[in-house]
């Protein structure tokens, strides 16, 4: 009976896990639909109706500025990610294997660090008595405004998720053989040239893999924006947070998290679709 | 490399790795300084926070008894779930492979202060207390498709036939997985091991909710502290912190060139 | 007929390490020539052609290219096809695109291009395939898109690195063939880097046989496999029986020397005073050059005749070949046309084997 056992090793080996994503994810996120399809009651966390309410409210000016801000500010740090990050994945994907692990490991340690670290190491930079302004006082300059605002949440958000922009390009470089640029050169292509029609268009698959991911993980983020922002220039998981702990308004948060949850799903989904078409591409060449 | 680079690209880099690494440096400075007022560059050297640091109970007991512990039994657990989850994905066939897959994998696409809120609402409702082991089962949440990932491709790496090389040697499947594919796969485990200790330890997102005033993990008491009191024994917490870190990575990185986020 | 001088490449040096480095090696190739850098892995052949298209910078040396510089201009503007190992096709172009790239570069008009890539495909037989990428094309279609690519822009001089290793071996023997008529028939020069000497042999005017960075001699195939100067040319190219000889005894035109196993044999003079005194003298005999015949003969003037035992037979189909035991120890490979045997040959039999003194060619080890 080697079948039988065979399937008793199988769900030996996947049951445990399989019980416990049920258990503590998806379980909890049914919790959470169901939360959101009732009305909040300040004195019994939420009533017996059901309704659709808490996801109305969402098309109020308030929920509407707040969602608005936080995919103008996530689109804005896609950008400055993208600036930044393709250079570093170009240099990354073209070192010799020594550079390219030192190179790597300062990439990937501040991601390892907690974001609040980061954040905190920001919140000195950008101060009042911060490194900036100390500079711009040394040339005589008025000391800048840098903390609280939407600007220091940008440098937060792109400080602490461009390697998720710089990775996915790196991979992507990597798979272009470095003879495609000298056939190009060999061609007559300067390296301006070169790039742009060689490097850049085989290195999209990465480029939308890194956006799509450098997208949803900013809308959804927390720390960053609400220890460089402000409370009322907040972003979507300020207020997820607030609805949660502060005023306890579950179905609130509920129909806000599920919102989030099927906008980045949606982005995730996609990216993973963008890197499967890519491989398979390249498995046929 | 022979393609050669535009000039402008390593000043480029350079600057964006100042800016990436500027918040981590000035922290563990300032760490090191006399001003309580979070000066940088630091006037002076002293360990004075460091000491303010092993004397604060709240900032001890969320380093050792909170961030310490669940981060090691976050680990230990992780891979065992994970090695097992990987084993049943790669050595089976079944229906549904990459479904089960995508669902094992599924921690990952979902932000993780969403994770957070829908787990504390969970306890809740369950009535239960925050603890140590309400913050484990969050991690082991977030933290076993890191294990999945590695081993499944230490698994994929590794060639099937060695077992049936041990097989034919008079070794049964237990003995031969025992004797061959494990000790294979040591750095797969050894990786994915740290790296789930590495997100449990400096996890915050799901902290700020799971945690409870028993349980408060360092992140979570860095992140108060930074919003209420703040005085530079944060920083040195911060630095311990980031060497912790650096330091396993560094570890990674050479008993196994992997890489992280793909 | 004196063929201009295309390309010079003078004491051409490439230092990667204090340990490692290449050259200096020289050469020229005349307009029109198919020039072959022959040599095992790591021995700098490809260095060469990479620094020649600019890949590698020069440590020393000068390359030039019509009497004009060409080390200092960078890759892009120099006017030498190369033509890849892995074809470096872009795989997200069509056959057209990829063979118009270059051409569009140049900013030449649409219909001009057109023009010309069209003239190209049809020349290497690929009209049809303008519109499919590379993934949709067999590995001697890549290729011929790869030649077509760099030929197109009507470079002075083509390189080629390898281009057949990465195919089969009957469609590495078409593809020679094309790529032979094809040169013939443009009269382009051509620089071939390869490891493979048949390939060697059967494509070039001349070859530089290469070794360590160095080279060890230029020239025709047949003054390569005929006449080689060093013991390493001498076994890298075809078969060869090497034996350790000291000489005896040195004349005007023949010398006698004496085989360890105490054979004494006829060869042609030496030649170069190089060889007084030394001891690591080994006289090249190719097998092919051995004859095999009945026990009983007379040597003819300026012939060695041996006796010999046969200690193994190797049937290959089209050939024999013969290990043999000579009286003394010495041991040789023979090899003959199985057509041309005239009565069967076994292990364990006595025979006589005949060596013309003009086969036998002494070298330094």
């Amino acid at each position: 009976m080697e079948d039988a056992q065979r399937r008793r090793t199988w769900l030996a080996l996947t049951g445990p896990y399989a019980l416990f994503l049920l258990f503590l994810l998806l379980v909890p996120f049914a919790n959470v639909a169901v939360y959101s399809l009732h009305p909040y009651s300040p004195t019994k966390v939420f009533l017996p109706e059901l309704t659709f309410a808490n996801y109305l409210k969402i098309f109020d000016v308030y929920y509407l500025r707040l969602f608005g801000r936080t995919l103008r500010l996530g689109l804005i740090t896609m950008a400055v990610c993208i600036v930044l990050g393709y250079p570093l994945a170009y240099f990354l994907a073209r070192s010799r294997p020594r550079m390219q692990a030192l190179c790597l490991f300062l990439l990937i340690m501040p991601l390892m660090v907690s974001a609040v670290i980061r954040v905190f190491g920001w919140i000195v930079i950008l101060g009042r008595k911060g490194l900036v302004n100390q500079a711009l006082l040394v040339f005589g300059l008025d000391p800048v405004r840098l903390l609280y605002n939407e600007t220091a949440v940008v440098i937060g958000l792109v400080n602490v998720f461009i390697p998720f922009m710089v990775l996915p390009i790196m991979a992507s470089i990597e798979r272009i053989p470095p003879s495609l640029e000298e056939a190009a050169q060999n061609l007559g292509a300067n390296w301006a040239q070169m790039f742009r029609r060689t490097i850049l268009p085989l290195s999209v698959p990465g480029l939308l893999s890194g956006c799509l991911l450098v997208y949803s993980l900013s809308i959804s983020a927390f720390v960053t924006p609400a220890l460089l922002g402000n409370s009322r220039d907040r972003m979507v998981g300020q207020q997820v947070y607030d609805e949660v702990l502060v005023s306890f308004n579950w179905p609130s948060a509920s129909s806000l998290a599920l919102t989030l949850i099927a906008l980045t799903g949606v982005l995730m989904f996609c990216a993973l679709l963008a890197t499967r078409r890519a491989s398979r591409r390249e498995a046929a060449s | 490399m022979s393609a050669r680079r535009p000039r402008p690209l390593v000043p480029l880099v350079v600057a964006t790795y100042v800016g990436l690494l500027a918040p981590l440096v000035v922290v563990i400075a300032v760490s090191f300084g006399p001003s309580a007022a979070f000066e940088f560059p630091p006037r002076g050297l002293t360990l004075h926070w460091f000491e303010a640091f092993f004397e604060s109970q709240a900032l001890v007991t969320s380093f050792f008894r909170v961030s310490l512990v669940v981060g090691v039994l976050a680990a230990v657990l992780a891979t065992l779930l994970g090695t097992g989850a990987a084993l049943g994905l790669v050595r089976f066939r079944f229906f549904g492979r990459e479904a089960l897959e995508a669902f094992f994998l599924a921690p990952l696409l979902v932000p993780e202060i969403l994770l957070g809120a829908a787990l504390y609402l969970f306890y809740a409702r369950l009535a239960i207390p925050a603890s140590v082991w309400t913050l484990l089962g969050g991690h082991l949440v977030i933290c076993t498709p890191y294990v999945i990932r590695t081993v499944t491709a230490g698994l994929v790496g590794l060639d099937p036939r060695l077992e049936e090389a041990a097989m034919s040697l008079g070794a049964t499947r237990v003995q031969a997985f025992f004797k061959v594919t494990l000790p294979l796969l040591r750095s797969s485990l050894l990786s994915g091991a740290i790296f789930a200790f590495i997100i449990s330890f400096s996890d915050i997102n799901l902290a700020l909710f799971i945690s409870g005033p028993q349980s408060t993990s360092l992140p979570v008491q860095i992140f108060s502290q930074i919003q209420w009191q703040g005085d530079p024994t944060i920083a040195a917490a911060s630095s311990l912190q980031i060497v912790i870190i650096g330091v396993l990575i560094l570890v990674v990185q050479r008993i196994f060139r992997l890489r992280l986020v793909t | 007929m004196s063929r201009r001088v295309e390309l010079e490449v003078r004491d051409l040096t490439k230092r990667y390490s204090p340990l490692v480095s290449v050259g200096p090696i020289s050469f020229e190739v005349h307009e029109g020539e198919f020039f072959s850098l022959l040599g095992p892995s790591g021995c700098g052949k490809t260095t060469t052609l990479r620094c020649i298209a600019g890949f590698e910078t020069l440590s020393g040396g000068s390359i030039r290219v019509g009497g004009e510089r060409l080390d200092d201009k960078p890759p892009h503007r120099r006017d030498v096809g190369l033509v890849f190992q892995n074809y470096a096709l872009f795989p997200h172009l069509t056959v057209f695109d990829n063979v118009a790239f270059g051409l569009r570069l140049r900013r030449m008009s649409k219909v001009d291009i057109a023009e010309r890539v069209d003239r190209i495909l049809q020349l290497v037989d690929l009209a049809r395939m303008t519109t499919r990428i590379p993934a949709q094309l067999s590995g001697g279609q890549q290729q011929r898109v790869a030649i077509a690519r760099s030929l197109v822009l009507e470079p002075r001089i083509l390189m080629f690195d390898e281009p057949l290793s990465n195919l089969d071996f009957k469609l590495r023997l078409q593809m020679r063939e094309e790529l032979r008529n094809l040169q013939r028939r443009l009269g382009k020069t051509s620089i071939y880097v390869t490891h493979d000497q048949t390939e060697a042999l059967a494509l070039s005017d001349r070859i530089a046989v290469l070794s360590q960075g160095r080279i060890e001699q230029i020239g025709t195939p047949e003054e390569i496999y005929e006449r080689p100067t060093s013991a390493f040319v001498a076994e890298f190219i075809g078969s060869s029986n090497m034996l350790p000889v000291r000489i005896v005894e040195r004349g005007s035109d023949l010398t006698l020397v004496e085989t360890e196993g105490g054979l004494r044999l006829l060869c042609l003079a030496a030649g170069e005073a190089t060889f007084d005194g030394a001891a690591d003298i080994a006289a090249l005999i190719r097998p092919e050059r051995v004859h095999v015949e009945a026990p009983g003969g007379a040597a003819a003037p300026r012939e060695n005749r041996v006796a010999a035992r046969i200690a193994d037979v190797t049937y290959l189909g089209e050939d024999l070949l013969l290990g043999l035991e000579l009286n003394g120890g010495d041991r040789l490979r023979a090899a003959m046309k199985n057509a041309n045997a005239s009565r069967r040959l076994a292990a364990g039999q006595y025979i006589e084997i005949v060596i013309a003194a003009a086969d036998l060619r002494l070298l330094r080890r």
